[in-house]
């Protein structure tokens, strides 16, 4: 493990892209989930109505 | 005089683990505040079951004028993903992860997942009862979205309790577990009493605004929870290069088949299902009970819960101690159903002889058969799990625990209606307790060849772990 570390986090290259590939997932879920959020509370009570 | 004040030292450390309940649960290798903080998930994990099932029930029906009985299709959704909790535990065992973390992942994305369900849930539940201009809209648009926040509640919480209890499996030695099922237990318990009192005081006067603050409060509060629970917990073990590839990683069936050839494994899941059956049935028979049967007052009826919690505790206490000294977890379990036949006995007389006394000992006595089988069957669970399987038996228990519980308390309350409606109110009650009477004979009939009534060695478990020594 110790062959390809990378940058100043001492993670290597399969470990940054782990953690990247979660945070991308988190954003989109968390994306989608505000963006549903948002719908139900125009449905609620419109705004700019 | 160094010695005197080394005993001195010596006698207030054992003070401290002596009053301090389930503080020998630590080992020296994880000390007890490690173990608090992992418990935390368990306090996010009753909170979210005391908002779906207890407060959210209950405002849904009085303040926000939802028929009760799409109240209680929505209640009930989170069940549909309880049996997936053995292919969420067994995915959980299988996980390759470049950065060494198998249960992480799982709990962080079962966090997230109950935090989106949160978040969005208020204003579903606005929406599904008409409340604001939402009446305009067809009426799928909040019944689905109402569906689908109880759907990510649940999915969060069969993931998040699952995984989680794998890892405190994972980081306790075998000697060490009974200890920390009784401080799971205990912590879940807590969670539930302090936020049904918090709720309930919050919500005391409803508004929407208020129940969007409370919702989404409880959505944050899950996620810190979890967070502080898992902070540097699970060891990283990176995989060998990249030798460990898929290839020997057995699929869910392969790893379904090798669990279920393990000592009785499908044996001691009926059991589980049966027992938890028993045991919760009557979940929601018992309050109105007391009040329409056996004229006990509204103050009366809610101690019964606190009566229940407190049979709980003392079980758990009992177990985790007698356990920790090497008692077979299974006899255990049996010992719980024992005690759960004649606390339905008391219970049942309790209506003919018009006895509020019996039936509060009987109420007591099913908190405490029922702490004292969950844990004995969540510790033999632990102690028997093959240590590259640990998140698949324990997703099985959850699963089986979690469906039979589910079932059982909706079938408990269709059974006294049914019955009910067709004798006289006391015989719809007194036919479900029958019921569960039953199931506990059954299930103790199941244990005898198990827990080794008459032998008093117990069949070696399977183990390919080191254990170490807890001092």
């Amino acid at each position: 493990m110790a062959t390809d570390k990378v940058g100043l986090t001492g993670l290597t290259e399969a470990e940054s892209e782990e953690l990247h590939r979660n945070l991308v997932q988190g954003t989109q879920f968390f994306g989608m989930i505000a963006a549903l959020a948002h719908l139900l509370a125009y449905i609620y009570t419109p705004w700019l109505g | 005089m160094v010695r005197l004040s080394r005993w001195v030292v010596d006698g207030w450390a054992e003070l401290g683990t002596r009053f301090l309940p389930f503080a020998d649960a630590a080992t020296p290798d994880l000390p007890l505040s490690r173990l608090l903080r992992l418990s935390l998930f368990q306090v996010s994990c009753g909170m979210a079951m005391v908002l779906l099932m207890g407060t959210l029930n209950r405002v849904m029906i009085v303040e926000m004028h939802v028929p009760a009985a799409l109240v209680a299709v929505m209640v009930s959704l989170p069940i549909v993903f309880a049996p997936l909790r053995a292919v969420i535990g067994f995915r959980s065992d299988a996980h390759q992860s470049a950065l060494g973390w198998k249960r992480v992942p799982f709990i962080w994305r079962g966090s997230m997942v109950q935090f989106g369900g949160f978040a969005i849930m208020p204003f579903a539940l606005l929406v599904l009862a008409g409340a604001g201009q939402s009446s305009h809209y067809p009426a799928w648009i909040g019944q689905f979205s109402a569906g689908l926040a109880f759907l990510l509640v649940g999915a969060g919480v069969h993931t998040v309790q699952t995984v989680g209890l794998a890892l405190a499996t994972d980081l306790v030695p075998q000697e060490g577990r009974p200890k920390v099922v009784g401080l799971m237990y205990v912590m879940l318990l807590a969670g539930m009493i302090i936020s049904a009192l918090l709720f309930g005081g919050l919500l005391a006067d409803y508004s929407p605004g208020r129940l969007v603050q409370v919702i989404q409060a409880a959505a944050v509060v899950t996620l810190v929870l979890n967070v502080i629970a898992v902070w540097k917990q699970e060891a990283r073990k990176p995989l060998q290069a990249h030798t460990a590839t898929a290839s020997d990683d057995p699929d869910f069936a392969e790893a379904w088949a090798l669990f279920k050839s393990g000592p009785d494994a499908l044996r001691r899941l009926l059991i589980v299902g049966l027992g938890t059956a028993a045991f919760t049935m009557e979940d929601v028979l018992l309050e109105p009970y007391g009040g329409e049967i056996l004229h006990m007052s509204v103050g009366d009826t809610t101690l019964l819960t606190a009566t229940l919690s407190a049979g709980g505790l003392f079980g758990f206490g009992l177990a985790s101690h007698v356990l920790g000294r090497g008692f077979d977890p299974f006899r255990m379990a049996g010992l719980g159903a024992m005690v759960g036949v004649p606390a339905f006995a008391a219970v049942i007389l309790a209506a003919p002889l018009a006895a509020p006394v019996w039936f509060g000992v009987g109420v007591l006595l099913i908190g405490f058969g029922g702490g004292l089988f969950s844990h004995g069957t969540l510790t033999a669970t632990m102690q028997a799990a093959p240590a590259r399987q640990v998140g698949l038996a324990l997703g099985a228990w959850g699963a089986m625990q979690a469906t039979a519980a589910g079932l059982a308390v909706a079938f408990g309350g269709i059974a006294k209606d049914v019955y009910g409606a067709l004798t006289d109110a006391t015989q719809g009650y007194i036919f479900v307790y029958c019921l569960e009477l039953l199931l506990l004979v059954v299930t103790i009939g199941a244990m005898a060849p198990l827990a080794g009534w008459r032998r008093t060695h117990h069949p070696p478990i399977l183990q390919d772990q080191p254990t170490r020594r807890m001092t």
